[in-house]
């Protein structure tokens, strides 16, 4: 069971069911999106189209060897976090790099991927794709702080820094997280918001503003990885926050129930609200879910 | 005759020599310059074991040198990256005025730095700092340049430090009676409590401003950015590490006998968390590399000591591991910086741009050190992160790691602005001339960078030598208990394994890279930086589509409150109010002989008075 072509499989059919999973997300908060507009808006799989589509071109220019690279770094990070974040309770799913790294260790295998994708956007010397990324580095300034003190809450809580150990606990205990530590729950989700770069925090992409940022000058290929690498990383993400505070899954079906609930927050959020300036999401961050991630630290170390 | 006598020996002989042969031979000079760096470092690892000590009398005072473990740690920084810019610096001065007297300052401060090291007296401590902090002042104003404005500052402070210490010293012989580090310590448990604070926060001036703790920073950044870019690799790389030697030292062998010690601790740490912060803040508003690396050099060094202070087997052992790591990206970063500038002549980022494909291999020891910095996996950077925050977690300073997490999350702000701001971004015509740097200034920068990236698996290689030189003062061993080769765990038995993490990084990117290549990168074309789609439109040759001038602009809005107080205004301010002082005195002494011979003959009337009892 333990051998290098066992793991390579499990690499390969998380990184599928995460594909799809995302991709399909995505198509339906296209779709929820236009009928809360009060448009027809394209069927659930149009994202597959578009993938398919994008794959299927062939590129003609290019920008340089960073520029080349950044899809693949992105792909880094994404990949890595699916790799770390168990998908499954109690070990009923490969467990790939579970027992490799910690939550610190995911915190910065998760901004890999946004350097990475960052350099290689910088190199196309499109202006748009540089401001799009120092309004993204900016955001990312804003929401890791309630972010990390969530995650700190948790951690003291429980005297663990290991996401698995965290699921342990939740299933010993029978109840979710998001019940015994409220605070670090509410802050985590507020820091979702940006973190899922849906309005009010579209700012990186921006789209009629910054036409669409540091994804602006890739086509084809290029952007194929980087959309697959976008649903990747929201499956990962999404199915890491059901991890910590949802009590995980037990099988599939749950997993995308739950991830489908957390992941309607920021969606629903964002169709209703208009785009912030850069300066106003971070100090939204360093508002309220600060307050919300003190709180968390203050509720774990006293109770 | 000893070989520790001869290291020295060889140091002060080769910095005379390798000035005077610059009046013979250039490349001569360049040789006897490398051979006096080199030699002795070759000297020293091959004859000199830890514990090895020499003694002697010098006016009547015993003196006594040997190398620790501890002291080995950092050995390695002086010695290793003293002989890698060493090398740097014969490409980097080449063609420049004043070779002889860089050659001289450089050997002569990797000399005060081992010296620093070898000391076991307080003496000997005390005149290698000085030759030290002299060589360093005499390179900070090398170019001539801001003397009064940097270099005076950079003075003052190290006056300051030297001063502090030279009190601490004396207090010290008062109480043992001889200059010896070792008595300094067994005595320190039964001092008074007023001395045992005394010492401690005398010394840790001293240390401080070398480590341009804050508020004893403000000399930094501008002596950083005003040396030669290949003595700043040293500078901000080993020098300001002699800073956080003396000040492991005095922590861990003087404060934490202190029942008091956990207070003072706390205190340093927080120090260390907010130079971070504040520093990172600083950085990412330069338009200039060398300042904004300068600030950066702040910041990161408030992480080290943090680490140190916070005084658990885990933070210690991240302290001193990152302060290795910060020695090997920062000085690539400043030699980097030393390429540009010798390459193009600015070191502004809203000047040079697009350097990427005239420098690549600059490029490249750019993008690992920085990667480096920030603290990502897989590079030598993260493994120091991870420690530091576990250990910050696992001690309970929850407030300070989200401190520390923010500067390390803003930390990758000016990482970008870094390599954007040079190598990235619009090619311009401008710098189309640009060639790579040459191959000895190159070669080094690359050492260094592979360097960083395989301590970032293999960090075991490093933490043996720290973990013998922490069982030298007095922890027990961390092997296996806090990491292997190349395993890193904390306290509560959770670990980061890096070596499937990075293969699993390198086969990720591999198929990746082979996936847009198959079919993608073979059957394009490069176009240049203007073919590109802006609203539709190709933009024309002469249009100006550079983006450097109020990069951060947005970010730099929502953090004004907090740099709206500089601690350097508050300085000038004093320094003022000095002035004012000293402007005062000038009007009693006007330089007139009438006005002295009224003061004379008032003071006689006034005496006469006294002693006729006229005020009773």
């Amino acid at each position: 069971m333990d051998s290098i072509w066992y793991k390579i499989l499990g690499a390969v059919v998380s990184f599928i069911v995460a594909f799809i999973v995302g991709m399909t997300y995505m198509g339906l908060s296209r779709k929820i999106t236009a009928r809360v507009q009060n448009r027809k808006g394209p069927p659930f799989y149009q994202n597959f189209i578009d993938a398919m589509k994008l794959y299927s071109k062939s590129t003609a220019i290019h920008h340089g060897v960073m520029q080349h690279f950044g899809p693949a770094f992105i792909m880094v990070s994404s990949v890595m976090t699916l790799m770390i974040v168990p998908v499954l309770n109690d070990g009923r799913w490969f467990p790939n790099l579970n027992f490799q790294g910690d939550l610190i260790f995911l915190l910065y295998i998760m901004v890999f991927g946004p350097l990475g994708m960052a350099l290689g956007a910088g190199q196309t010397g499109n202006p748009n794709s540089a401001i799009g990324v120092t309004r993204g580095l900016s955001q990312m300034v804003g929401f890791e702080i309630p972010w990390v003190m969530a995650l700190v809450a948790l951690m003291v809580q429980f005297r663990t820094t290991s996401i698995v150990d965290l699921m342990d606990v939740q299933a010993q205990s029978g109840t979710w997280l998001m019940f015994t530590s409220p605070f670090a729950f509410i802050a985590a989700i507020l820091a979702m918001l940006g973190m899922f770069r849906y309005s009010p925090f579209d700012i990186v992409g921006a789209p009629t503003e910054l036409a669409s940022g540091p994804m602006s000058e890739n086509g084809g290929k290029y952007l194929f990885t980087m959309m697959s690498s976008g649903s990747v990383f929201a499956f990962a993400k999404l199915t890491l926050y059901v991890d910590l505070f949802m009590g995980g899954a037990d099988n599939l079906i749950v997993l995308v129930l739950k991830t489908f609930a957390i992941y309607l927050i920021p969606m629903l959020y964002g169709v209703v609200s208009p785009r912030y300036r850069t300066e106003q999401a971070i100090r939204y961050f360093w508002g309220w879910p600060t307050f919300f991630g003190l709180m968390a630290i203050l509720y774990a170390v006293f109770f | 005759m000893d070989i520790i006598y001869l290291i020295f020996l060889i140091f002060l002989a080769g910095a005379i020599i390798s000035w005077l042969a610059g009046k013979v031979n250039h490349v001569l000079q360049d040789i006897l310059f490398l051979a006096s760096v080199i030699v002795p470092s070759v000297l020293f690892y091959m004859n000199v074991s830890v514990g090895q000590e020499v003694h002697f009398q010098a006016a009547g005072i015993d003196l006594s040198w040997g190398i620790t473990a501890f002291g080995w740690i950092f050995s390695l920084i002086v010695l290793g990256l003293g002989s890698l810019a060493a090398i740097y610096s014969v490409g980097f001065m080449k063609g420049k005025e004043r070779r002889g007297y860089f050659y001289f300052n450089y050997v002569l401060s990797i000399m005060a730095m081992l010296g620093i090291l070898f000391s076991r007296d307080l003496v000997s401590f005390f005149i290698f700092w000085e030759i030290m902090t002299w060589s360093s002042y005499l390179m900070v104003i090398y170019n001539g340049q801001h003397t009064q404005s940097i270099g005076i500052k950079y003075f003052i402070f190290s006056a300051i430090g030297a001063y502090a210490m030279l009190t601490a010293i004396v207090v010290a012989h008062s109480v043992t009676g001889n200059f010896m580090i070792a008595d300094l310590i067994t005595a320190y448990p039964v001092l008074s409590f007023n001395l045992q604070l005394l010492i401690p926060i005398l010394l840790l001036v001293g240390f401080g401003v070398k480590a341009a703790l804050m508020p004893l920073h403000v000399w930094a950044p501008g002596a950083y950015s005003n040396s030669p870019m290949a003595y700043t690799s040293v500078f901000s790389g080993a020098l300001s590490k002699m800073g956080v030697y003396g000040l492991t030292i005095v922590m861990l062998s003087m404060i934490s006998h202190l029942p008091e010690g956990f207070w003072f601790r706390e205190v340093l740490a927080w120090m260390g968390a907010i130079t971070a912060a504040v520093g990172t803040l600083w950085a990412i508003k330069q338009d200039d590399a060398k300042k904004l690396l300068a600030y950066s050099s702040v910041a990161q060094l408030g992480y080290i000591v943090t680490g140190i202070a916070v005084g658990t087997e885990l933070s210690i052992l991240a302290g001193l591991f990152l302060a290795v790591m910060h020695a090997i990206f920062k000085s690539t970063l400043f030699m980097a910086v030393g390429a540009i500038e010798r390459q193009t002549g600015t070191t502004n980022f809203t000047e040079v741009t697009g350097l990427i494909r005239k420098m690549p291999w600059t490029f490249l020891a750019s993008l690992m050190s920085i990667i480096a910095l920030a603290g990502i996996p897989p590079l030598g950077g993260f493994v120091g992160k991870w420690m530091l925050y576990e250990s910050l977690i696992t001690s309970d300073h929850f407030i300070m790691i989200v401190m520390v997490f923010f500067s390390s999350t803003a930390a990758f702000l000016y990482c970008y602005k870094f390599l954007f701001g040079f190598f990235l971004g619009q090619e311009e015509r401008e710098w189309a001339h640009v060639k790579e740097a040459p191959a000895i200034m190159v070669v080094p920068m690359v050492i260094l960078a592979g360097l960083s990236f395989v301590l970032g698996t293999f960090p075991g290689i490093l933490l043996k030598p720290i973990d013998a030189g922490m069982q030298a003062l007095g922890f027990a061993s961390t092997y296996q208990h806090l990491w292997d080769t190349s395993i890193i765990l904390n306290g509560w038995g959770n670990q980061v394994v890096l070596q499937p993490i990075l293969y699993a990084i390198l086969g990720i990117f591999v198929i990746f890279v082979v996936f847009l290549t198959l079919k993608g990168y073979k059957n394009t074309r490069y176009v240049t930086t203007k073919d590109i789609s802006s609203s539709g439109e190709v933009p024309k040759e002469h249009e100006n589509l550079t983006f450097s001038v109020n990069f951060f602009q947005p970010f730099m809005r929502a953090v004004e409150p907090a740099m709206r107080r500089q601690i350097d205004r508050y300085y000038n301010g004093f320094a003022n109010g000095l002035e004012a002082l000293f402007d005062f005195t000038r009007k009693i002494y006007t330089g007139n002989g009438q006005t002295y011979a009224i003061y004379v003959i008032l003071f006689l009337i006034i005496m006469l008075l006294i002693k006729n009892n006229i005020f009773g």
